[in-house]
Parts: C-alpha cells; structure tokens; sequence
C-alpha cells in the first residue's frame, strides 16, 4: 500500500515535470522564433542603412559637394607650380 | 421509498430499486459520451483533425535573399530591400466614407478605382498596392479597416540608377532577373526558399516544429570586375558627349589591359531601372548588343597582319595614288579623305589611309588575313556570357571577292560590337597576347593567348602613339602627362542596306604606352553637330575617361609635360596640395 503511494505521488510529480518541461520548452522555442525574427528584421534594417550609405557616398553627390559646397576642381596648367 | 432506519450505519443505504436507477442513469450517461466520443474520435477524425490543424499548425515559408550585385570594391550596385504588398479580402471590409476617402489617398488611387477593387467579393486577395514601403503599409493599418491586410516582400534597390542600368539590368515584380546581371547571374543570385510547419499556440505564437526545417538556401553574391566610380566617370564623360554633338547614343568600354577585366561599362542614353516603366528602346546594352562596322579602328589589326607576314616594314613607302585607288579588274574606287601622297606605313595609321591600308593589305592572302581577324576575336563571342550578346561578322575568306579584301582591311564588310574592338586592342597592351574580356572579378592569373610576335605588337604600340600626335587624326585624346595610342574610326552607316551619310565615330586606345594599364574603346553614334570624326566626338572622350581612370588608379605618368614636375603646388597660395 505504501509502496503503490509512493509509485503515485512520483507518478504525479513526474507527470507534472513533464508538462511544465513541455510548457517550458514551448515558451523557449516561441522566444526563439520572436529572436529569428528579430534577425530578420535587423538584417533588413542592414540593407537599409547599406543602401543609405550607397546614397550618401554616391558619386553625384560626391561631386556636387566637391564643387558646389566646397569649390573644389581639378588644377589647371596655369594652377600648377613646380617646387625644386 | 426511504427506509426510516434507527442503526446509524444504514443512514446511506439505499433501496434496490433507488440504487439500481442511479446505476442505469449513470451508464447511460456513459454510453451516451462513449458513443459521442466514438463518434467525434472514429467516425469524424478526419474532418476534426483538419480543422484543428488549420486553426493552430501552418506552414511557413522561410524567405530566402537574393544576393546582391556588388563592384569589384564590394560597393553595392543592386540589393534587395524590404517593400509591402497591402492586399485586401473584399468580403470582409466595413469601413465608412472617411475611411475610404484617406485610403484611397494614401494608396494614390481614385476612389472610383479602390471600389472597383473592393467590390471585388466573389475573390479573397485582392492587390491594393505592390511595392509600398514600410511606413506607406503602417499608415494603411493604422486605419485599422477589416479585411486590409500587408506582406512582406523584397524589391531590387539599384543605388547607381542610370549609371550602371545597363550592366546592371533589373528584375521583374516576382524579383526574376529579366536583363543584364540580373538575368545573366539569375541562378547564382536567386536562393532557395525555405519552409517549416510549425504549430501554434492561441496567441498566435509559433511554439513548435511539427516537422524538419527545410532552411533557406541565400542567394550568392555577385562581386563583377567593374569599379563603380570608374562606371560613373564613364557615363559623365559620355553624356557630355552625345548632348554636345547631338547624337543618338554613346557607348564606352573600359578594359583592364593585363586581365580583359571590364572595368566600366556604359551607355547613353540610359534608364532608371529603378522606375517600374522602362523605355523599351533604352534597355539595351550597346556596348554588347549593337553591332557596326569598324571602319579605320581595324586597321592596326590588318596592317599588324602585314607586318605579321614580314611583307612590310613600319619605315616601308607607300603610294597612295593621290587619295584615289581603282582595283584592279572592278569598278571599285578605294578613297581617302585627301591626298596623303608617299607616306610611310606608320603614317597610313597615322593618317588613317584607306588607299595605304589597301595597298598594304592586297598582298596578303585572303585566309591569312580573316584568320588574323579571327584571332584578335573578331566575328566571335567574347565570351563574357551577357545576355543578348553579338558575335558580329566576318565573311569567310572563301566568299570574299577582291572588294572584300579591300574593304574588310580599312574596316568596312564586317560587323563587331564594342566589347570585341575593346578586347582586340589588349592584344597590343600585352605583347601580342590577347586577354579576353572578362565582366566577374578575377583574382587568379589570367592567361592570354598568342597573336603577334613581341616585335610586331611593339611596332604597332609605336604607330599607334602617332595617331594621337598633333600630326594624327585624334590629338583630342591626348592625356596630360602619359603616353597614349589609339585610332579613330568613322564609318558611314547602313541603313536600310545602303550607305548613308550617318556616321559612327570611335576611338580604341590604350594608356599608358609605357606599361599599358587600360584599353577604352568608345563609340558616338549619329553625331550631328560639331562634327562626326571619331578623333572630334570619341577622342575628348577617351581622353576624359582614361584621365580619371589613370589619376583615380594612381597609375604612374611616363610622359613629362613641360613646367611639370612630381608634386603638384596651387600656384595662388602657394601651398602644397
């Protein structure tokens, strides 16, 4: 009788390990699908700062910056002077 | 009926009768959820199943990305960015007058439009918007209206737009490459989606894999040998030049001289491959597509055969008949634009004589001059794989009738396209050894094969520095402060299967002269203003090309100019710059 007590009360504790084991893994597993996603989403967030950095160093924008803003030009004959 | 018992034991006991209805009342109830679960359990599993599944198990597909085009220093030239797809269930939309007026204005459509697609009830997906950003699609669902939903989608992003559109390409709205890299590399750049079956939990939270992950396999990375800023000097330069002299169209190719690599690759007029609508008639990349006839920007090749053959020497006299020559046994005049007198063979490329290069080339035979062609690659694919891309033509020697011969060795008679003009030049950047023309970034030795002697490659490299010579037919192309060689070429156009007075300027060239590091082959088409010489539209040009190509690749100058020297002083204030 106490024998079957004891195989009971382990039964139930281990059926109930099972479940929260269970529950355990099924609230990992959902924070690992919300980590994925996140990678994903970050991974977006990459391409879209690599395409904002492909628009600010863009050679249009380069060479308006260059010549307008900073008066920037290639030197002339006349520009260039030779130092012995 | 109770019993009215003293003995406190038989308080519970119940009559036969009262305990045997409880009993029969109890199994029935049993029997009664024995057979409804028999029911639902044996006879209904399959349809339960299916609807159990459809609430909390899905399939899911794991996106796989397109890999990007990048340029030989991995700055990007075409990605894949994150759009939303807005898309509506039309029998599930209720929203009122207010609601639809925003919508419809922030989908920029008429009102008329989005009811037409609304009213649409007999279909369950509906488009309202493809491409839509992310903020467009946020703003959609803040108006919280049943029924509108988004997706996530990836278009193609090209950051260099009309730059690089016709290297480039584009792909179609299902991001299938449709021309360029994008449909040359398709099955290196697309991937391979995934997929997974997952279930979920009532909050909609994926909690568990019903079955193995099929992951994702990402498209590869395309790393092309072309240098964006090279690309981008390339078109400014061409641009200038077909708006200045009125032309239809320009085209330029910049060849690294020791490995074929394309270093840029351009065309003007271009297109926005980033516009949903693209003209048709731009799309084209003429660099690879289009082909013409080469005119004078053969004759290196020819006269290099001749030379070859040690029929002649650089210092050998010609006579060009006073710029008029009738074949002998035909009714057909050989001219030149004017008088050249005796000149040298060095001086009928210099001056680009169609009577010297005649004389030259008819005591050559005629299989020995179409192999030379041949082996400088004419009349066959370069072998970079673009799409669209032409052989160009040149007849068998079989076919070919005393005016054949003629025309083919100044030029006429056959058809090449630019790339090809291009990759038959590195065959004088290398010392007789033609590298072909490659469009990936290559990292391994590339070996060339054999078409002139070193003597004969060298002789021509000489000759050819004297077109661009103040005495040449293009001083245009001259480059300050390195040595350059080159030929022009223009040649009358066919339209309608006769010549007329339409022309296509050229110019290939090669810099510096020393230790060739570039070939540039450009190309003018239909120019009508200012002139029509290859040396007048093509020459400024290649020199604008190869000056940026040289400074921006610090390649070191071997011609000394007068009052210059290794370091370069801003003569206002005198500081070093």
């Amino acid at each position: 009788m106490r024998l079957n007590l004891i195989l009971f009360s382990m039964l139930i504790i281990f059926a109930l390990t099972l479940v929260n084991a269970e529950h355990q893994y099924r609230n990992n597993y959902s924070q690992l699908d919300r980590e994925n996603k996140l990678t994903f989403e970050l991974r977006d967030e990459q391409t879209k700062l690599q395409i904002e950095e492909s628009e600010k160093s863009g050679n249009d924008r380069i060479n308006e910056i260059a010549t307008k803003k900073l008066g920037m030009y290639a030197p002339k004959k006349l520009d260039k002077k030779i130092l012995k | 009926m109770i019993r009215k018992t003293k003995n406190p034991s038989n308080f519970f006991e119940l009559s036969t009768f009262r305990r045997r209805l409880v009993l029969l009342v109890l199994l029935s109830l049993f029997a009664t959820l024995i057979s409804r679960s028999f029911y639902l359990q044996g006879m209904q599993t399959d349809f339960l199943q299916k609807k159990g599944r459809a609430t909390s198990n899905r399939i899911e597909e794991l996106h796989a990305y397109r890999g990007k085009v990048i340029d030989r220093h991995g700055e990007i030239l075409a990605i894949s960015s994150p759009v939303q797809t807005i898309w509506v269930n039309p029998p599930e939309v209720e929203m009122n007058e207010l609601q639809k007026k925003k919508l419809a204005k922030l989908l920029e459509l008429r009102v008329e439009h989005l009811e037409q697609r609304l009213n649409k009830k007999d279909k369950q997906y509906v488009y309202l918007k493809r491409r839509a950003s992310p903020e467009l699609a946020t703003r959609v669902l803040q108006l919280k209206i049943p029924g509108i939903r988004t997706e996530k989608n990836y278009d193609r992003f090209y950051p260099e737009r009309e730059t690089t559109a016709h290297l480039v390409g584009f792909t179609n709205i299902d991001g299938i490459g449709q021309e360029g890299v994008e449909l040359y590399a398709n099955n290196l750049l697309s991937g391979v989606p995934g997929y997974k079956k997952v279930l979920k939990d009532n909050l909609g939270r994926i909690v568990d894999d019903l079955q193995d992950i099929q992951i994702p396999i990402d498209g590869q990375d395309v790393q092309l040998s072309i240098d964006k800023r090279l690309q981008y000097t390339s078109y400014q330069a061409l641009k200038k030049a077909v708006e200045k002299h009125g032309a239809t169209s320009g085209s330029a190719v910049l060849l690294d001289a020791k490995t074929g690599e394309v270093l840029s690759m351009t065309n003007y007029p271009s297109y926005n491959p980033n516009n949903k609508s693209k003209p048709t008639s731009r799309i084209r990349n003429r660099v690879v597509t289009d082909i013409f006839e080469p005119g004078s920007t053969i004759k290196p090749i020819t006269i290099s055969a001749a030379l070859e053959s040690k029929q002649i020497k650089p210092q050998s006299i010609i006579d060009t008949e006073h710029g008029m020559y009738r074949l002998g046994g035909s009714r057909f005049t050989v001219k030149d634009t004017k008088d050249h007198g005796i000149i040298s063979v060095s001086e009928v490329i210099q001056k680009s004589s169609n009577v010297g290069t005649t004389l030259i080339c008819e005591k050559l035979d005629s299989k020995y001059l179409w192999s030379t062609i041949n082996l400088f690659g004419l009349g066959v694919k370069t072998g970079v794989g673009f799409p669209g891309e032409t052989s160009g033509k040149v007849h068998h020697f079989k076919h070919w009738r005393k005016t054949e011969h003629a025309t083919i060795s100044y030029g006429y008679g056959l058809s090449t396209n630019l790339l090809q003009l291009a990759q038959a030049y590195t065959v004088f950047a290398n010392e007789g050894e033609l590298k072909a023309a490659k469009l990936l970034k290559n990292s391994e030795p590339v070996i060339g094969r054999k078409v002139l002697s070193n003597q004969t490659s060298r002789q021509m490299l000489e000759i050819l520095e004297s077109v661009v010579s103040t005495d040449g037919t293009a001083p245009q192309a001259k480059v300050s402060g390195y040595r350059v060689a080159g030929k022009t070429g223009t040649a009358h156009k066919i339209i309608n299967g006769a010549y007329e007075n339409k022309y296509i300027g050229s110019f290939v060239g090669i810099a510096p002269v020393s230790n060739p590091r570039f070939v540039l082959a450009v190309m003018i088409d239909e120019p009508t203003i200012d002139g029509y010489y290859g040396g007048v539209v093509a020459g400024p040009v290649f020199s604008s090309i190869m000056s940026d190509a040289l400074k921006i690749y610090s390649v070191p100058q071997d011609a000394i100019e007068k009052k210059d020297n290794t370091i370069v002083a801003d003569s206002k204030n005198d500081k070093v710059i």
